[in-house]
This record gives structure tokens, sequence and C-alpha cells, in this order.
């Protein structure tokens, strides 16, 4: 798997226009889920689009959104985030997250994890996220 | 002598108004009990296990990726906070809304890869029925979502859930309520340090 990560982000280098930040995830265990957080700034005069994220770590990983009904929350997934020209889009506690499903192995504090993120403009952009507890 | 009791009734009145504004609810959980498992297997009863103990009490399940660890974490802040104020006899529960996945194994993990401290929290697990019974005392509602089967035939699904934490007071009553994964830490402390006073 992570051969053929590496021959994507070859054919579909990364995009200067799409510059990811400040990648984080809560500690978790094997077996369970947990979420990825990151900053999203889109640099270019013109939308882009995340469609998909790609990880060794767990078996699925989705995009989610956190909402709310009253005093009931849930989450679901989506298909894709727009990240409007010039425009910064945060996913974050509460809110857009990615979420990984079924862990392979425990993720503690300070464990990093590296994540395809796919873009319809920018292609792939590689991610390295740290694990840690939010302060 | 009349003015002085005029005096002294005001102000009792002053601050149990006050009180009452802080801590609005106060319902007695003591009536019922149940029986539910903890996170090492064992049968233990609730309310009998926070008996005489300010406790928090958090609603959550553990295949949460987002709303559940947010409410975790800001209870592991709040004794945080508590303890930096030498207040350190505050009870923690967690209960499992999703007792089919949160076995006590489940529950214990969960708990040590967050660093909880047993000797003030405890996981809270059990049959269905008993512990949606509980969760009916609270007014806590939580429904499957998204439900599906994987290729191993192992049922998979999110849950949308009411979004809580409870402060419980010494005499086994609910005082109130508080949105779990926004929870103002601050606040919660403050209410804590009222029940003590």
């Amino acid at each position: 798997m992570n051969a053929l990560l590496a021959i994507l982000f070859v054919l579909f280098p990364s995009d200067d226009n799409i510059k990811i930040k400040d990648a984080w995830m809560r500690p978790s265990s094997e077996k369970m889920s947990t979420a990825l957080y990151f900053v999203i700034e889109n640099k270019s005069e013109t939308a882009d689009t995340l469609f998909q994220v790609d990880s060794d770590l767990a078996e699925r990983v989705e995009i989610h959104e956190t909402y709310s009904e009253g005093e009931m929350m849930g989450m679901r997934k989506v298909d894709f985030i727009v990240i409007e020209g010039k425009s910064t889009f945060e996913l974050k506690p509460g809110a857009h997250h990615i979420m990984l499903m079924k862990l392979k192995k425990d993720i503690n504090d300070g464990d990093k994890g590296e994540f395809v993120l796919h873009f319809k403009q920018a292609g792939d952009i590689n991610v390295t996220a740290i694990t840690k507890k939010p302060k | 002598m009349n003015k002085i009791i005029l005096i002294a009734v005001s102000i009792f009145i002053l601050f149990s108004l006050s009180c009452k504004e802080k801590l609005p609810l106060d319902k007695d959980l003591t009536k019922k009990s149940y029986n539910l498992i903890n996170q090492e297997g064992e049968e233990v009863v609730f309310p009998e296990i926070i008996k005489g103990q300010i406790t928090v009490m958090g609603f959550i399940f553990t295949h949460c990726p987002d709303i559940c660890p947010m409410t975790t974490h800001n209870m592991y802040l709040t004794e945080k906070e508590l303890k930096k104020a030498n207040i350190n006899e505050v009870k923690f529960i967690a209960l499992s809304f999703d007792p089919d996945r949160d076995s006590p194994e489940v529950l214990k993990k969960f708990a040590e890869i967050r660093e909880l401290d047993f000797n003030s929290w405890t996981l809270l697990t059990g049959k269905r029925t008993t512990v949606y019974e509980l969760l009916k005392r609270f007014d806590v509602k939580a429904i499957k979502t998204d439900e599906s089967v994987d290729e191993e035939g192992n049922s998979e699904y999110s849950m949308m859930h009411t979004d809580r934490i409870s402060l419980i007071d010494e005499n086994g009553r609910l005082r109130k309520n508080y949105k779990g994964s926004t929870l103002n830490v601050e606040e919660l402390v403050n209410d804590i340090k009222t029940l003590k006073d």
C-alpha cells in the first residue's frame, strides 16, 4: 500500500496552491476509531475539493461531519469538502473531520501517522499528523 | 434582636436563590438502583457507587471519534482543574450508551489510553435494558444511525445522542446538566465549589 501511495504521489505531485497545516489526531486504540483534524489553506483563485483521504493506519478512512439536532449530536459521512479560492477551511473537533475506523494499532500521544489527501485540482498531498491530547 | 433575625433570614434566602440559579435542578437519583458493570468487569450498583461523593457523570460510546472524546477530555480537564484547587474527592463516571460493543475490556482500554485515573474514574456498561433505564433518568437519548454489516458479519453503526455531562451532589441529587463536548470547564469547577461550600 505504501508503495502504491508513493507511485501516486510521483504521478500526481502536490500543488503549492493547497497548504495543509496543524494535522493532528486524538489518541485511540486498536480496532477503535479516532478523528484526524487539520487546516486547509487554498491560495489559488479557484475552489478545490477534498474528496478522499487514504492511510494505512485504519481499515476505513472517511470524510465526516458532526451535526446537531437540538440537544442531540451525531456524525455523518460527507462525500467531499469544497475549499473556496483564497480561503481556509478547518477540520476541527465538533465539525468536519476525517474519521479513521478500525485502527490497525494503538495510537498514543506523540505517535505520527501518514495520510494522502486527494484533491480534484491540487492532486495528492502527503500529510504527517501527530497524535496529541487537545489542550 | 428582630433586626438581626431579619438580616440572617434575608442572607439565607439570597444565598438559596443564588445557589438555585447556579444549580437549577434538584432530581433525586437515589430512589432506584441499577446493576451495572465497571471497567474491571465487576458488578456495581448505581447510585451506591457514588454515595456521599460529588459526581461528574458523562455519557459516551467508545467508537465515537469526535464528540465523546471531547466530552471525556473535558471531564479530564475538569479533574485537573479541581486538583489544582486541592479538591480531590470528586468522582468521575462515564456511562456507555453502547453496551453491545462497550465491554469492560473496551472501556478499560479507552480509559487507559486517555490516562484516566481509576482512583477517581469509573466507566460503566451493563445490560442494555438497565443502561437505557438509567439514561432515561438523566433524559439522555441515544439511537443507532448508519447501521450496516461488515464482511465478517459484525454490525457497524454510529450513534446520535444527547451531548451531556451531569453534576450530581453528595446526596445523589442531579443538580445541573452541561453540554459535554463544549463544556465550560470553569463553570463546572465553580459549580462544584458551590456544592462544597
